[in-house]
């Protein structure tokens, strides 16, 4: 009862100091309040980015835990660190075994097998374009088109006749120069036409190995490609979004290429700087009188006017051209003027320019590097050393969602991975001359149910069926262009499950049932992984998604360390003010001291003030942070880069707070402030009563 | 009747720099329950040191102070505390109120530090002695809602309510017009006639030490003198001590 009326006194008097002393009260209650609300704000931040991106790497690539070998010499990162594709994370000779027990563990869903790696691929030359246009000219008995093209492939074959001829002159051997200048004269010779109309099939072999292999190739671009069991891929990532075209059927090779890659690397420059503008001017209200970058972009757009002018025919050239001087009157010069001055764009005429170039632009341009259904070649160098080929059709674009955006999401793409073994070359031999044999049997009995197309080239499927990772050097790849020309054995060949299973991948995604039990099951898999003596590690996906994976923990840590650094400031700038404060209220101690007030009590005066302080400063600090994570919750915080967008799980992060950070918070500063008044407290205590005596008003 | 306070040669040195200062010098005194004795002498003779050596603020260089059987110096901090807190009251020349608290609450505050007595007889007593100093109506009012003279009437109302053997004021009117000054004095006088607390303060002031019993002079640390004085003649023009200055 006593006890509680010293405790009710202490309390009121502790209560009404805060009120006593507003300058040092309203500085430390600030501080402490700041520090409450950083605390809410910092660690609903951040548990909200680790939940979006749980979402977005689980669902899109990693899954919930990676395995691959312990040999592995580097660390798996999904998302780079290191170079993508450079780095060796081992390889899993057979996955059907690791399948087998994997997928025996209690919470694991699906267990999908993959291999990263980069290549590059180059897109189909003019020629092969038109040569693929006569064939389809001439299967459809489209007698106007085969005419055009027949036009098409002289008038290029006439040039490479002059070519060829300036280049036989610096030739010592003639002999192979003579062979090929007499196919290319052929081609230019009306007998020769004449007889492929008799005989479309020997005509078209005869483009297609004799003329076609001598055009230079062109340009070839880096991708970076998942190869994978796509069936298991597009079943277990829900993030996964088909967006053109088809799924690659099963049992089939192809290649699904992500949006994000096809949109922003494949598309024509001046197309994708036109749309970037739009966005800018329309969604984002920039202008460009007011934004020095847009500027720069339009002066850039200008130096990509060959991007326009190159791929027109010449009839579509002329119509832009006289198009263009309606346009721009005041213009003087050809079309490479004009084009330039087109693209020289400003905030007046920006529609107007963007509706023309869609308009009367776009449907003469190629708009992408290749269109969805081509056929792409790929090359890459083995892991043995030698390069290797493959012909590859692209079914469609996916993109994973809510990760439209993202650079880091966007650009991996997607291909099966017996595709992915061929460009990865490790084989056993006995495998491949197991393959060799199926897919000579394949691709011949697919011919006879294909139509009359692909019978035309399936004569030559077991050209492409050759084993040609047993040599080293560069012919090879001549040879593999002429039989890939010949005929896709690729597109004919069929695999089943069981191919897909019992064959290499780098690395294994597994997905788990319930994600929370994810500790559990990762325990789970290395005990199963270690009875089977398999010899693999298991991460989680935050390790295996790299740098990316452990920017949160990075995040974490560098928050903690600005929460730390900034409480240490204010411990000291509370302490000091708390010092000072007490030095004032010495004669206010001494007093209390003089009557009879134990040290004990003028201890628990200053924790009860600093307490009842840290209460108030807290609840206030803290639910402010509530209040406003909670408004960010609804508007959500836009992703700063396009880095973010991939840890925001999407363009902008809705983040989440619970009542649980506010109590965190408020205990932590409860604790901070106590920390910070212990030494002036213990000031406090060591005043002497005396002091009461010698106040001087 | 047994001294409550007796000083026994009585040194106290004050260090300053390299020079130490002999504030008393030797000062032997003792003090029977219920007397009401002036402390006088010039500033710097060594008042203010003496009664810290009484109040147990202070202890002795060398020589000893004994209050209420008890020798100061052999005491431990706790302990002076509570002797401070069950023996003396004080009263101080800046009435060193409380600020936060009111009038009634500081007077009760010692009350709580002892911890003795159950919330109606603290309240009771609180009442008592406000009325008795003449602040009934003024018991809600903060300190610095008050007129120096009140305020020292809080802190009389303070020092008392704990019914301490000794109450002890240095120079309690020296910050108070001489009217209210003598009204302290005599407030003081009738609560030692009243409740025989031994009361005993300082000053500069002839017209307060007319009004002691006992004066002990001071002077350069050393008893000068120590004499009975008779009651004062005249305290008429004083105003009653239940009027507000
Ligand atoms: N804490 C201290 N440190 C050093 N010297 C002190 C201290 N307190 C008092 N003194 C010195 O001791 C002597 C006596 O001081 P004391 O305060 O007791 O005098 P006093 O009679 O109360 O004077 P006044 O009438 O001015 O209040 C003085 O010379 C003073 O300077
Ligand atoms: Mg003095």
């Amino acid at each position: 009862m006593r006890g509680l009326a010293r405790l009710r006194i202490l309390f009121r008097m502790a209560w009404r100091n805060l009120f006593n002393h507003k300058a040092k009260n309203t500085v430390v209650g600030l501080l402490m309040a700041f520090g409450a609300f950083l605390v809410v704000v910092g660690t609903s931040t951040l548990a909200s980015i680790e939940s979006a991106m749980t979402r977005s790497v689980t669902g899109s690539v990693a899954g919930h835990l990676q395995v691959y070998s312990d040999q592995a010499r580097d660390q798996l990162a999904l998302f780079g660190g290191g170079f993508m594709g450079a780095s060796d994370v081992g390889t899993l000779p057979d996955f059907s075994q690791v399948k087998t027990t994997l997928l025996a563990v209690d919470n694991v869903k699906a267990v999908v097998p993959m291999g990263i790696d980069v290549a590059e691929f180059y897109t189909q030359t003019e020629l092969d374009h038109a040569i693929e246009s006569l064939r389809k000219a001439l299967d459809a008995e489209d007698d106007a088109r085969v005419a055009r093209m027949e036009h098409k492939i002289r008038s290029m074959a006439t040039l490479m006749a002059e070519e060829f001829g300036n280049r036989r002159k610096i030739m010592r051997t003639k002999a192979e120069i003579d062979e090929q200048l007499a196919g290319i004269r052929r081609a230019t010779e009306d007998a020769f036409w004449q007889e492929l109309r008799r005989d479309p099939v020997a005509g078209v072999t005869f483009l297609d190995t004799k003329l076609a292999p001598l055009v230079d190739e062109n340009e070839g671009y880096g991708m970076q490609y998942i190869g994978t069991d796509l069936d298991a891929f597009v079943k277990s990532f829900d993030r996964f979004e088909l967006v053109q075209g088809t799924l690659v059927p099963s049992g089939q090779r192809g290649m699904l290429v992500n949006q994000h890659f096809y949109d922003n690397s494949l598309r024509n420059r001046v197309a994708r700087m036109f749309d970037r503008l739009r966005k800018q001017l329309h969604e984002k209200g920039k202008t460009l009188a007011g934004d020095p970058l847009l500027q720069n972009t339009v002066k850039r757009m200008v130096r990509q006017y060959r991007r326009i002018t190159f791929q027109l025919e010449p009839e579509e050239a002329e119509t832009l051209e006289r198009d263009l001087k309606a346009l721009l009157p005041e213009v003087k010069g050809n079309l490479d003027a004009l084009v330039q001055a087109f693209l020289d764009v400003n905030d007046a005429n920006f529609d107007a320019r963007y509706a023309f170039f869609q308009e009367k632009i776009v449907p003469h341009i190629e708009l992408y590097l290749f269109d969805i259904g081509d056929v792409i070649t790929i090359r890459s160098y083995t892991r043995s050393g030698y390069p290797k080929s493959v012909n590859l059709k692209v079914y469609g674009t996916f993109t994973f969602h809510g990760l439209e955006e993202s650079v880091l999401a966007g650009a991996h793409n997607l291909m099966d991975i017996m595709t992915f073994r061929d460009l990865y070359g490790v084989m056993t031999d006995e495998k491949r001359a197991e393959l060799a044999e199926i897919k000579a049997e394949v691709g011949l009995a697919d011919v006879k149910a294909e139509n009359a197309e692909d019978a035309l080239f399936g004569e030559a499927s077991d050209v492409a069926a050759t084993p040609v990772a047993t040599t080293s050097t560069f012919d090879e790849l001549a040879e593999l262009k002429k039989a890939a020309k010949q005929g896709d054995a690729a597109a004919v060949e069929r695999f089943t499950q069981d191919d897909i299973d019992h064959g290499l991948a780098l690395n294994v995604a597994v997905l788990l049932k319930d994600p929370s039990r994810l500790e559990e099951t990762w325990g789970a898999l290395y005990g199963a992984i270690g009875r089977a003596k398999l010899g693999l590690q298991v991460v989680d996906w935050r390790i295996a998604t790299g740098m990316v994976g452990q920017f949160v923990s990075l995040a974490g840590v560098v928050l903690y360390v600005a929460l730390i650094i900034i409480f240490i400031v204010a411990i000291f700038i509370m302490n000091n003010t708390m010092v000072m404060a007490t030095i004032e209220r010495a004669t206010e101690i001494g007093t209390m001291r003089a009557i009879g007030s134990r040290r004990l009590f003028i201890l628990g005066l200053f924790f009860c003030e600093t307490v009842i302080l840290g209460a108030v400063a807290g609840v206030v600090g803290g639910l402010a942070g509530y209040g406003f994570m909670a408004h960010l919750g609804n508007v959500g915080i836009p992703a700063p880069s396009d880095e973010l967008i991939f840890l925001f799980s999407g363009p902008r992060l809705f983040p989440t707070v619970d009542s649980g950070q506010v109590l965190v918070a408020l205990a932590l500063i409860v604790v901070i402030s106590v920390v910070a008044t212990l030494f002036p407290a213990w000031v406090a205590t060591r005043i002497q009563p005396i002091v009461a005596m010698q106040a001087k008003e | 009747m047994e001294a409550i306070v007796a000083l026994n040669k009585v040194v106290k040195d004050y260090p300053l720099g390299k020079l130490t200062v002999q504030a008393l010098r030797g000062v032997d005194l003792t003090i029977a329950p219920g007397e009401f004795t002036v402390i006088a002498g010039p500033s710097g003779s060594g008042k203010t040191t003496l009664l810290n050596m009484i109040g147990c603020v202070d202890v002795p260089t060398t020589g000893s102070v004994t209050i209420a059987g008890r020798e100061t110096g052999k005491l431990k901090d706790r302990a002076r505390a509570k002797l401070r807190l069950e023996k003396l009251g004080f009263i101080f020349q800046t009435f060193n109120l409380i600020p936060v608290l009111s009038a009634a609450q500081n007077v009760e505050f010692p009350l709580l530090l002892h911890g003795r007595l159950g919330t109606r007889e603290r309240q009771r007593r609180v009442a008592e002695l406000l009325e008795a100093v003449g602040l009934a109506e003024q018991a809600r009012q903060r300190p610095n809602e008050l007129s120096g003279g009140q305020r020292q009437r809080v802190a009389i109302a303070r020092a008392l309510v704990t019914e301490p053997a000794i109450v002890l004021a240095d120079e309690p009117t020296a910050n108070l017009d001489s009217v209210t000054g003598l009204a302290i004095i005599d407030l003081m006088k009738e609560m030692n006639a009243r409740r025989n607390t031994t009361f005993i303060f300082s000053t500069h002031d002839e017209h307060v030490m007319a009004h002691a019993r006992r004066m002990v002079h001071i002077a350069d640390g050393k008893l000068a003198e120590d004499r009975a004085l008779a009651p004062p003649a005249a305290t008429a023009e004083a105003p009653e001590p239940g009027a507000t200055p």
